[in-house]
């Protein structure tokens, strides 16, 4: 699995998105479930999917999917 | 005001650990010191809000008017002395809410919802749990009379005790924790080990310590199901969160980056595991599990649920009910 899949499967799971509902243009805006509590299991899942621990400031920073796209390939996990 | 006889949770010292605890719970004094005081002291009326259960025996230890239903508070009471489990409590801390210039004195018949040290109601509506917070939900005192609960019967004490472990155990590996506040419920899980699953006074402080301390933080999966299942079972909050803290922390030990904290805080896995099967009813948790399943898209939307230290997914439910201890 790339890692665009395993982030596609991760927002999805952590959202309850079906697929369908899912874009790597995705606002959080857009997400009904992506509150306080969603951050929370969005970092969780961050960390058990990619091994990275966001800050509580990258967490509540995000705006959408393609922010924790930037985020990651920061941290040297490519999306290509 | 009431003053505080016995101060828990600051600055007691425990053997081979921290000096103290960080921990701040509300005042602490005993049933015979608030009535004392009380009676000799204050201006203003005391309203005394009891559960069913031990609404006589109250009413054998208090001078004042003991009510079984809401009461209605007005510009001239002074106290409100509720007594009874976490449900009455909670609705008590809200209805103080509304009147500010009103005391809360909370006394729990028994230990396990913490309701009377943390600034939290968990609220019943229409069959949903609805979780609120804020400073004005504190109590201004705690009120200990541990006698009410030496007559109950083994297994509500046994389930106490795992409501108890399930805010101490989800409190600490919470991804909201912090490093203090997994050093006090390190503290606080260390001498949770050192009691058996019965009846013990120091259960009222260890409980009312780890739920003051994982309202900072969160709770997990655990909690998720117990405030769905309740809703739709005639079981209560204490007993689904006995039943499953085991097969939670199975799931969070094989997939949460946090587990290794317990060890790493001189919390081994054997000792945590040991109690967690003491607790686990296999038998009953298998009667809960249609109710699980035909809930289980509830459960994944709980606040609670979405602060596991684990991320809880869809597809995860198989792994509770192939769960089997």
């Amino acid at each position: 699995m790339t890692n665009r899949e395993k982030l596609q499967k991760l927002i999805q799971d952590v959202f309850l998105l079906d697929p369908s509902e899912f874009s790597f243009d995705l606002p959080r805006s857009a997400v009904e479930t992506w509150d306080s509590f969603g951050v929370v299991s969005l970092a969780v899942g961050v960390q058990q999917t990619f091994g990275y621990h966001l800050t509580p400031e990258e967490a509540n920073g995000i705006k959408g999917v393609n922010d924790i796209i930037k985020i990651l390939e920061c941290k040297g996990i490519s999306f290509e | 005001m009431v003053s505080s006889s016995v101060r828990m949770g600051s600055g007691r010292r425990l053997e081979n650990h921290r000096e103290s605890l960080m921990i701040a719970l509300p005042p602490v004094t005993t049933l015979c010191s608030f009535v004392e005081q009380s009676s000799g002291r204050l201006s203003g009326e005391v309203i005394v809000w009891s559960t069913e259960s031990v609404a006589g025996r109250v009413r054998a230890l208090v001078p004042w008017e003991v009510t079984t239903e809401a009461p209605a508070l007005t510009r001239s009471t002074a106290w409100l002395l509720a007594v009874g489990g976490g449900t009455l409590l909670d609705k008590a801390k809200v209805l103080r809410s509304h009147h500010p210039h009103v005391n809360l004195a909370a006394l729990p018949t028994l230990w396990g919802s913490g309701a009377e040290a943390s600034p939290i109601a968990v609220l019943n509506e229409d069959g949903r749990k609805v979780i609120r917070t804020g400073p004005e939900l504190l109590p201004n005192l705690i009120v200990s009379h541990p006698a009410f609960a030496h007559s109950l019967p083994d297994k509500f004490i046994k389930y106490a005790c795992g409501d108890a472990w399930s805010h101490a155990l989800e409190g600490f590996l919470s991804p909201l924790g912090t490093d203090e506040s997994r050093a006090d419920l390190a503290d606080v899980l260390r001498r949770m080990l050192q009691q058996p699953l019965g009846y013990t006074p120091e259960w009222f402080e260890l409980s009312a310590l780890a739920c003051a301390a994982q309202s900072k933080t969160s709770v997990g999966v655990a909690h998720g199901i117990a405030h769905v299942l309740e809703g739709v079972m005639s079981w209560g909050h204490a007993r689904l969160c006995s039943h499953y803290l085991l097969p939670a922390m199975s799931f969070n030990k094989a997939n949460s980056p946090k587990w290794p904290l317990l060890a790493a805080s001189g919390l081994p896995d054997n000792a945590i595991f040991m109690l967690l099967h003491t607790l686990f009813d296999n038998e009953a948790y298998l009667a809960t599990l249609p109710a699980l399943t035909s809930n289980w898209s509830k459960v994944l939307r709980d606040k609670c649920t979405r602060t596991n230290p684990a991320l809880i997914r869809p597809q995860d439910l198989e792994f509770f009910t192939s769960f089997r201890a």
